[in-house]
């Protein structure tokens, strides 16, 4: 049985939701292939973008931003609590050091204008440096010129700062471990690097991008909920679709589950780059599929759920776990010879009140023996209390590595949500801006094919 | 120990008279096994010419996906090919800029045995993703000879007890020389008639045996690449590296070329499924390509007269060579394309060339100017564009 | 006394090339060496009788070929011996080696992997042409994005144009070696561990990162523009050792007229007015000139050479967070004889070459990581090569010389490198060459460890970092020294830099000094 749309779009999470009903929104009919029978009601974290908002009319939209952001234990039993409020949180990091505290607000803002270039980058596709339009060109050098405006020491940052090894940053402005740790954490986010290597400086100012200045935590939203809330498209669950192509063209998309084929010109997967091109390969340049195949989209987090021993719930809205750098670099040492930190990277993050979700790092693809006793040891909580799955590939669908991003993702020179395929886009964290901006690629892609 | 023998170098070896070997693809090969290379050539159109070439690289691949995955990595359908067929083929890459050229020989169903003069096992795999297929290296454990000439038949058919009559050129048979299996191919490298073998390595020194002691009655001569290289320019068989670049050596666009620039359009499939550069060899293929491969005969009383004048009788290259010569335009200012083989034919006593040259100056019977370095000085002697092959026997195809 | 037109603090071989170049260009020039010979890292000591040392870098190859041919220095001296080979011992008994021939090298990577054999002839393309690729901005002053001045935009605008026409597929290439580990862009091209293992090796050189930190692809792109002139024909000894490099340059230097004076200490540089006017040597005597530069590293250079108060107070603090942290080591040992390696028993051409001690990916990461923590490597990563097969001269008839470089030993070791840290390190080097090379030990007449602290000491090096000054993309290029000061000129005036502490960085490569020579004569137009 077949049926005929305009466009599919592959996966029901937020940039497949945003691309879709962007597509629809054009007048194109829609269908959405979600893989997972029932919706996932975790929450969004990341920045989604006002525009996104906007445009699509999501009135519904709930953003969290708790404040304090961050509670981190201290020795002895105090905890570092850092607030939405400069102010209030160099109160907070004087009873630790005097020192690092005078340096907050500065590192704050120059942190903040970085992203702010990064927001611009974000909402567009990434510039195309090769290219010969000059209405291109035009747009990388009104890019150059923001940037230069920005002031000397911008750009000097920029220049400096985004190769840097995270570790070697916060070396350069604070002393205090525990600051340096809760600050470094965010640095190695979902990435198989430690707080030493290159480019976790700029894994930090990625996940800051949205946040105030001084805000180093991801805002949390409902959007894909909202999204799923929307009628305006159509969702089939439950199947697994296999994108199907002929003489270089999409055709539309297999089921995997009922069998059924959807046939449509128009063929958008949120789904991993890696996963979508490989069963088209034979449709593909060989170098093209192998730099798909080369993708680095190694899974180092497993996520899960706390369930506290009693009532009253806790009072913190994101706890950390990282005392050090030093204790994130050794939790990574485990990580490249394939085994799970043996004292991991926690965060517990608390939403909607009572619900007590965990980020862990690392844990590399594999057995997880132990896992959860490791976890429990940390959080100083019993195992039985916490249920984790470790997410075996990237939830970003492709490592944010220096060398995966812009004009880099998914494949370099591809990275305008095309494939070689005619009719075959890409919309998901694999592609720019990345994961953990839900929506921003959605509407990038969509706006790509509109 | 830097180069490898070939599985033939037991009885090769001795017969070399002057020690005159050379590297192809790792092994020693012998340029030639007497002191000239003159008789060996004469042998390929008089009599049997045997060479040892082993060195090719050569691929299995078989499984459900064969013929799919040769299809999509090479210009020619091989889908369509039948079992006991061999196609001389090029493949390129995504931009139709040609990588390497050989044979693929269709042993069985969705068997086949792939030749190149590059190593290839990374570019079949590379393509490979997603198909069922199995590929393997069989270069070391497969030796390979060619014979060619008039009698090379007559050779054969002793050899392996069998009527070769009826193998048609380019097609394949298997058969038994003295027990030993062996693949016959009705090809070769000099354009007249003659059949490649293939063996076990193990069983090389066996059927070398075999096959001379048969063919001494015949005239059965071993020859080294001096004497084939003569007999492939008459051929107007192209080398790569000699009068192309593989696109993957390439260090600038220009050194690139696509098969339609070589004179291999014919080998471009029009109605094939997708493989590997096939949009834009179709965009050539309208356009019009901007080289063509030609070959070029040298004037004798141009090139007599340009000797001549210092005082010598013509000088001619003794053996064939391979560097590259600027052919002009008649007035001799403005070059047009040139020459990468060229050389004297005693077959046809002609000075014999295969140029690249502009589409526009390409036209059969074209006069252009070859340069030719006479005591010292650079001079250019009047040469014509001649169609391809030099030499195109009857029983070439009989 | 005299007044030169310029004093270069400094007889490395950097100082010795801007004092060869000024010379050249008809300056008066005077070179002041604290120790007894010039040459500061890239000399040759005879530091056991008979047995002569390139007692800290041992091989040349990035030496710049312009300043070769500028200066003639084959006629003053200089003598390049190729090395043909490397052998990488396994821990199995195996082994991996990369000849002088193609088509043998092929056969034995064929042996490990068929596909990689042919993945190397493609990388090793590649590599070439991003080495052409790179080399125009070797030559290049960096121009500062953060200034407007047209000399700067032209500059900018030339190199995104020689970008842009590198074409995509270089471009993406030269993206991922800015930006990834060695490991991860050996790994898209490689399957056979010891191969990717000995490759990634040349991006942690003189670095404190391990093969699967990002940055490390660079310092492999770094090291291979010296294979521009064929793929492996590129690594060389000097013959009489490394200091007959730094020897010729100085000739060169003197046969322009350039004076060169050693056991000549710099203590500081006099500045009047914000402009430099003489030095004051150690001993207390002051020269005068009208320029000065050093070739010291920059920590050196403006912390110790000059008063902070004639400095900005932020060039200050970017020089203070200028990183160096050394991470190397060297033992240099007099032997009875040759070491039999069990991987390829008895002695023959591979110890004309050298042999890597890098069996796997997860070997040299080890190495690193112990460093991390502030601890010498106990199973190091080395590269050993024994002069005295390819010079003879090197040592007694016979007798022989290693040379073995080592990472890691970090600068900053806990508790401190004091005699005992020293000699356990050694042990270490010496314990992990015996585990290949069994009976080894036996062969050693004399041995002599260098540590961080020592590189430090004796060559002035801060930390021992060999580069002078680390090669990380964020203190490269127009960063490098100090964003805004990557142009060999300094905040005070007449006072220039030429050291490895500038662009391009260190190998001895004599580009900064060139550079910095050819800055000097253009403002002194």
């Amino acid at each position: 049985m077949t049926a005929s749309f305009d466009a599919i779009v592959i996966g029901a999470g937020a940039n497949g939701l945003v691309a879709a009903h962007y597509l629809a929104g054009a007048g194109k009919r829609v269908v959405v292939v979600e893989q997972r029978q029932a919706a996932d009601h975790s929450a969004d974290i990341g920045w989604v973008p006002p525009r996104v908002i906007r445009d699509l009319g999501l009135s519904q939209l709930r953003l969290e931003q708790p404040d304090p952001w961050l509670t981190v234990p201290l020795d002895g039993g105090n905890t570092l609590e850092l607030s939405r409020d400069i102010g209030r949180s160099v109160e907070a990091i004087r009873r630790i050091s005097p020192a690092d505290a005078a340096k907050w607000p500065e590192f704050s803002q120059r942190m903040r204008t970085l992203a702010g270039v990064l927001e611009k980058l974000y909402l567009a596709p990434p510039p195309d440096i090769e290219t010969r339009d000059p209405r291109e060109l035009a747009r990388i050098g009104g890019l150059g010129l923001y940037v230069r405006r920005l002031g000397k020491q911008a750009v000097i940052d920029l220049a400096r700062i985004l190769p840097m090894a995270i570790a070697e940053l916060l070396d350069d402005w604070f002393e205090s471990d525990a600051l340096k740790g809760a600050l470094g954490a965010l640095g190695i986010w979902h990435l198989k690097q430690g707080p030493r290597s290159g480019g976790t400086a700029f894994n930090l100012l990625h996940h800051h991008v949205g946040s105030p200045a001084g805000v180093f935590r991801p805002v949390r939203s409902n959007v894909t909920q909202v999204l799923e809330g929307m009628k305006r498209v159509e969702v089939r669950r439950g199947n697994r679709a296999t994108v199907l192509a002929k003489n270089g063209r999409a055709t539309g998309v297999v089921l995997e589950q009922s069998g059924e084929t959807i046939l449509a010109p128009l063929v958008v997967s949120s789904a991993p780059p890696r996963g979508t091109l490989d069963p088209v390969a034979i449709e593909l340049d060989p170098e093209f599929a192998r730099a798909v195949r080369n993708i680095k989209e190694r899974g180092v987090v497993a996520r899960g759920t706390l369930t506290p021993d009693r009532a009253p719930p806790p009072s913190y809205a994101n706890l950390c776990i990282a005392p050090s750098l030093d204790y994130l670099e050794r939790a990574y040492d485990d990580a490249k010879y394939g085994r799970d930190s043996a004292a991991p990277y926690v965060e517990v993050q608390r939403f909607d009140g009572n619900r007590l979700e965990l980020h862990v790092q690392y844990v590399p693809p594999g057995t997880h023996e132990g896992l959860a006793q490791r976890v429990a040891q940390v959080l100083k909580v019993r195992p039985d209390q916490l249920q984790l799955q470790a997410a075996e590939g990237s939830l970003y669908h492709g490592e944010l590595t220096l060398d995966q991003i812009l004009f880099m993702r998914p494949v370099p020179g591809w990275s305008r949500y095309r494939t070689p395929i005619a009719g075959l886009f890409l919309c998901g964290s694999g592609t720019h801006p990345g994961g953990g901006i839900p929506g921003a690629a959605g509407r990038n892609a969509a706006r790509e094919i509109l | 120990m830097s180069l490898r023998t070939t599985p033939f170098h037991a009885r090769t070896g001795p017969l070399s008279e002057g020690q005159a070997w050379r590297r192809w693809a790792g092994y020693v090969v012998a340029s030639s096994y007497e002191l000239a290379h003159d008789r060996e050539y004469h042998a390929i159109r008089n009599s049997a010419a045997l060479f040892d070439v082993s060195p090719l690289y050569k691929y299995m691949i078989t499984g459900k996906d064969a013929a799919r995955l040769l299809d999509h990595v090479v210009t020619r359908s091989v889908g369509k090919a039948k079992v006991g067929q061999v196609l001389y083929t090029p493949w390129c890459d995504n931009d139709g800029k040609q990588i390497d050229d050989g044979t693929i020989s269709v042993l069985a169903e969705q068997t086949f045995r792939m030749t190149s003069a590059d190593p290839t096992l990374r570019w079949l795999h590379l393509n490979a993703s997603g198909l069922s297929v199995n590929i393997q290296d069989i270069s070391d454990t497969t030796a390979a000879l060619s014979l060619q000439g008039p009698s090379s038949r007559a050779i054969l058919q002793i050899a392996a007890e069998q009527d070769l009559s009826k193998l048609k050129y380019f097609r394949l048979t298997s058969a038994k020389i003295r027990g030993i299996p062996v693949t016959i191919s009705r090809t070769g490298y000099t354009g007249d008639l003659g059949y490649e073998v293939w063996v076990d390595a193990a069983q090389a020194v066996p059927l070398w045996d075999a096959v001379v002691e048969i063919g001494t009655a015949y005239g059965i001569t071993p020859a080294g690449m001096l004497a084939l290289d003569v007999a492939r320019i008459e051929a107007g068989l192209l080398l790569i590296e000699v009068d192309y670049f593989s696109s993957r050596h390439a260090l600038i666009e220009a050194q690139k070329s696509s098969p339609l620039e070589l004179g291999l359009g014919w080998t471009v499939a029009t109605d094939k499924e997708r493989f590997n550069g096939q949009a834009a060899l179709e965009a050539e293929r309208r356009r019009g390509p901007s080289w063509q491969f030609t070959g070029l005969t040298v004037n004798w009383d141009s090139l007599e007269r340009l000797y001549t004048e210092v005082g010598l009788p013509p000088r001619l290259p003794s053996q064939a060579w391979r560097t590259s010569v600027p052919i002009y335009d008649p007035r001799g200012d403005h070059q047009v394309g040139y020459a990468t083989s060229g050389g004297w034919s005693p077959l046809l006593k002609c000075y014999m060339a295969l140029a690249h040259l502009e589409s526009s100056s390409a036209a059969p019977d074209t006069e252009l100017r070859m340069e030719i370095t006479v005591e010292h000085r650079r001079k250019q002697a009047t040469a014509y564009v001649t169609p391809l092959p030099f030499f195109n026997p009857d029983r070439k195809r009989a | 006394m005299k007044k030169y037109d310029a004093i270069i603090i400094g007889g490395g071989h950097n100082g010795l090339v801007t004092a060869a170049y000024l010379a050249r260009a008809g300056k008066s020039v005077l070179v002041l060496e604290r120790r007894p010979r010039v040459g500061g890292a890239a000399v040759t000591e005879e530091i056991f009788p008979g047995f002569k040392f390139s007692m800290f870098s041992y091989v040349v190859s990035l030496l710049r070929p312009e300043i070769i041919r500028d200066l003639d220095l084959p006629r003053h001296g200089l003598h390049i011996l190729p090395l043909e080979s490397t052998v990488t011992p396994m821990e199995n008994g195996d082994y991996l080696a990369a000849w002088g021939d193609h088509d043998e090298t092929r056969r034995e990577l064929y042996r490990h992997s068929p596909r990689d054999a042919e993945a190397y002839d493609e990388y090793g393309r590649l590599m070439h042409f991003m080495a052409q690729a790179v080399k125009p901005i070797l030559g290049m002053v960096p121009p500062d994005p953060t200034s407007f001045s047209p000399g700067d935009l032209v500059g900018l605008l030339r190199l995104g144009k020689h970008f842009r026409g590198l074409g995509a597929e270089r471009l993406h290439a030269l993206v991922k070696l800015m930006t990834m580990s060695s490991a991860d862009f050996l790994e898209e091209w490689f399957e056979t561990d010891v191969l990717k293992a000995t490759k990634s090796a040349s991006g942690i050189i003189g670095t404190f990162l391990g093969p699967r930190s990002p940055g490390t692809a660079y310092v492999l792109l770094h090291h291979y523009m010296g294979e521009l002139d064929g793929v492996f024909r590129a690594w060389g000894f000097a013959k009489g050792g490394t200091g007959a490099v730094s020897e010729s340059i100085a000739s060169a230097a003197r046969s322009f007229g350039a004076e060169i004076r050693c056991d000549a200490g710099v203590a500081k540089v006099l500045v009047r007015n914000g402009r430099a006017t003489a030095v004051v040597l150690e001993g207390g005597d002051e020269v005068e000139a009208s320029i000065v530069v050093s070739s010291l590293d920059p920590r050196r250079t403006f912390l110790q050479l000059l008063d902070s108060k004639d400095l900005p107070d932020e060039f200050v603090s970017d020089i203070r967070r200028f990183k160096f942290r050394g991470s190397s080591g060297k033992v240099n040992l007099a032997l009875d004889g040759l070491p039999s390696f069990t991987c390829m028993p008895g002695i023959g051409r591979q110890h004309r070459g050298a042999f890597s001690i890098s069996p796997s990916l997860d070997y040299v990461e080890r190495a690193y990581d112990d460093a991390k923590y502030g601890e010498f490597s106990r199973r190091p990563y080395m590269d050993i090569v024994f002069p005295s097969m390819i010079d003879p001269g090197m040592a007694p008839p016979g007798k022989h010389v290693m040379s073995i470089f080592v990472q890691y030993a970090p600068y900053t070791l806990n508790g401190g490198w004091t005699d005992a840290k020293r000699e356990a390190f050694g042990d270490a080097v010496v314990n992990t060459v015996e585990s290949f090379a069994p009976g080894f030990k036996a062969k050693i007449l004399h041995r002599q460890v260098i540590t961080p602290l020592d590189i430090e000491r004796i060559t002035g090096l801060s930390e021992g970092n060999i580069f002078a000054g680390e090669l990380a993309l964020h203190q490269l290029f127009f960063l490098r020294p100090a964003p805004g000061w990557a142009k060999f000129a300094t905040p005070v005036r007449n006072f220039y830099q030429c050291g490895s502490g500038t662009h391009p960085g260190g190998g001895i490569m004599g580009a900064s000094g060139r550079l910095a020579a050819l800055r000097i004569l253009k403002d002194g137009r």
